[in-house]
């Protein structure tokens, strides 16, 4: 390390090759953090009439009952998710590795397709959809003779927030389908064809080997879940808009009404502030309980 | 020891071809009836179209302005990922390769990125960036794209570069190459697959990207595809050939470059998770 080699460039020479990249990253992610701090202590609606009110738009936010709800909805979605995407994607990447399962690559390009769609497409399509008389769903419904089972799956309060978690579960799982079919290629041969040896059965070395070989998979997908899920703002933004009332509004949505919608720049930093804190507050935990599971 | 049955095998298989199917079917049905009349979609949603008329997309161009959406998505994509590409290789490249003074809070700086919700920066970057004068300009996209591309491609980068035997680097040096010719003549082309792992992820990321496009451009001449179609949802509330044709049109290059390099594409994606 200490011998001097000629490849080195200087000190001075090295900020500045990374100075660009900073700076740009500085001005967009790190600046904006403290911007949302201190705005959240104003009463702000954007002109040039800023009223210093302290703690008071925390204070309110804590009171707020559609925040709370917003967030209700957030971890709502986490858990259908958890269960939906980590769940099912873990199912079919078992199937995957069966040996009489055919078309596997069909399998894996095709359940991906709709993570590269943009979420605003993802979200117009369940709009069609969901749509009462020329929707996908009630049309299929109908014909295969269960017309009671049709809703007004976006307009009721009541269901809106499953019909809204759907479209979510149903992009991502191809993403998690990957990461899981990924981890069970690092699982040693060795161990399936000891079981194998003693006798034991597909889904019993499912249940005993791979199940246990990816519990650090699943802990990555879980916290991946959360981080994802506590972002969630395109495809509600586009199907219901938070609506009917505020049944399905998330955080996202939340701050995004209340700073362009409402005006309030100041309490919109204020819902911001609370959505990082809370978000990196749940990344955090659901961390600190992956490690104790650990040791 | 219970083996699977032929027949359970084929149920299973039969099961997972539904499941496979219907997970695209919305994809198809919206590519399919964007060729039909709104007439002949109200009759029968599920049939083909009988005559496979380009109408609605010709409409969507002519009405809708979805060229000029279009275009800004290609040109705030194009140029953000280059710059990421261009920036993270040499971020990544300094803090794989050198030991100086505030590299590693540099690194946890850059990684903290992927880590926190950038949807709670919506409004304090609006609000920063309307105090300064950024809204509404042709590059206003590019700059958070960019931002926000970064730390993946750094990571990526960083941990691809951390592999290659410096011998290399000590030849070309030898020869006379400087810095800059390192990075990019000797380095650069060894880490292809790594490139084109980034380019792709940082290209999806930005051509799909709809709050911080909602947020910071009002002017519809700057607006890119995602917020476009939002706007034209609004001129065609119950022409859904119509809206599906604008739809159409913006997942119609992401759908073929993922059919052209759906591997590569799902190990871009992925890349990041997988190793984390």
């Amino acid at each position: 390390m200490k011998a001097k080699n000629a490849i080195r460039p200087s000190n001075l020479k090295i900020y500045m090759y990374l100075l660009p990249g900073l700076l740009i990253y500085t001005f967009v992610v790190l600046v904006p953090l403290f911007m949302a701090a201190r705005y959240s202590l104003f009463e702000w609606s954007g002109g040039p009439n800023m009223t210093f009110v302290g703690l008071q738009n925390f204070a309110t936010l804590m009171q707020d009952q559609v925040f709370w709800k917003a967030f209700g909805n957030n971890l709502f979605i986490i858990v259908l998710s958890v269960i939906g995407q980590v769940g099912i994607a873990f199912l079919i990447s078992v199937l995957l590795t069966r040996s009489w399962v055919k078309w596997k690559q069909f399998h894996r390009t095709v359940i991906f397709i709709p993570n590269v769609l943009a979420a605003v497409v993802i979200g117009f399509l369940w709009s069609m959809v969901y749509n009462h008389d020329y929707g996908l769903l009630n049309n299929v419904l109908s014909s295969i003779g269960l017309e009671s089972w049709i809703q007004p799956w976006l307009d009721d309060p009541d269901i809106v927030m499953g019909s809204v978690t759907a479209p979510l579960i149903w992009q991502f799982i191809g993403f998690y389908l990957i990461i899981f079919m990924a981890a069970m290629q690092n699982i040693p041969e060795e161990l399936y064809e000891a079981a194998k040896i003693d006798g034991a059965s597909a889904w019993r070395q499912t249940w005993y080997i791979t199940f246990p070989m990816l519990k650090n998979t699943f802990k990555v997908t879980i916290m991946l879940c959360i981080a994802g899920n506590m972002k969630v703002f395109d495809h509600i933004f586009v199907m219901t808009g938070g609506g009917p009332g505020n049944s399905s509004t998330v955080m996202a949505q939340y701050a995004y009404d209340v700073s362009f919608n409402r005006f309030e720049l100041g309490y919109g930093s204020a819902v911001s502030v609370g959505m990082l804190v809370l978000s990196l507050g749940l990344i955090f935990i659901s961390q600190l309980i992956g490690r104790e599971k650990k040791s | 020891m219970r083996k699977v049955s032929s027949f359970g095998k084929t149920i299973m298989n039969t099961a997972l071809l539904i499941f496979s199917l219907s997970a695209v079917f919305p994809i198809v049905w919206m590519l399919y009836s964007s060729f039909k009349t709104q007439q002949e979609f109200t009759l029968n949603i599920f049939a083909l179209p009988k005559n496979w008329n380009l109408e609605n997309y010709i409409e969507a161009f002519k009405i809708g302005q979805l060229h000029n959406y279009f275009f800004n998505s290609v040109y705030v994509s194009l140029i953000s990922v280059f710059l990421i590409i261009f920036l993270a290789f040499i971020i990544g490249y300094m803090i794989a390769r050198h030991d100086f003074p505030g590299r590693r809070i540099i690194y946890i700086l850059f990684l903290f990125g992927m880590l926190i919700p950038i949807h709670g920066l919506l409004v304090p970057i609006f609000i920063e960036f309307k105090n300064v004068g950024l809204l509404n300009k042709p590059y206003t996209l590019i700059l958070p794209y960019v931002a926000f591309g970064l730390p993946i491609a750094i990571f990526l980068f960083e941990s691809f570069i951390k592999q290659i035997p410096k011998e290399i680097e000590e030849a070309a040096i030898m020869d006379g190459c400087n810095t800059f010719q390192v990075i990019f003549r000797v380095i650069f082309p060894i880490a292809g697959p790594v490139i084109a792992t980034a380019t792709i992820l940082s290209f999806l990321t930005a051509w799909n990207e709809f709050p911080f496009a909602l947020v910071l451009i009002q002017d519809p001449a700057l607006r890119t595809l995602p917020v476009g179609l939002t706007n034209f949802n609004g001129q065609y509330t119950v022409n859904y050939p119509q809206m599906m044709a604008a739809m159409s049109v913006t997942v119609l290059p992401v759908l073929l470059v993922y059919l052209a390099f759906s591997k590569k594409i799902i190990q871009g994606m992925t890349a990041g998770a997988v190793k984390g």
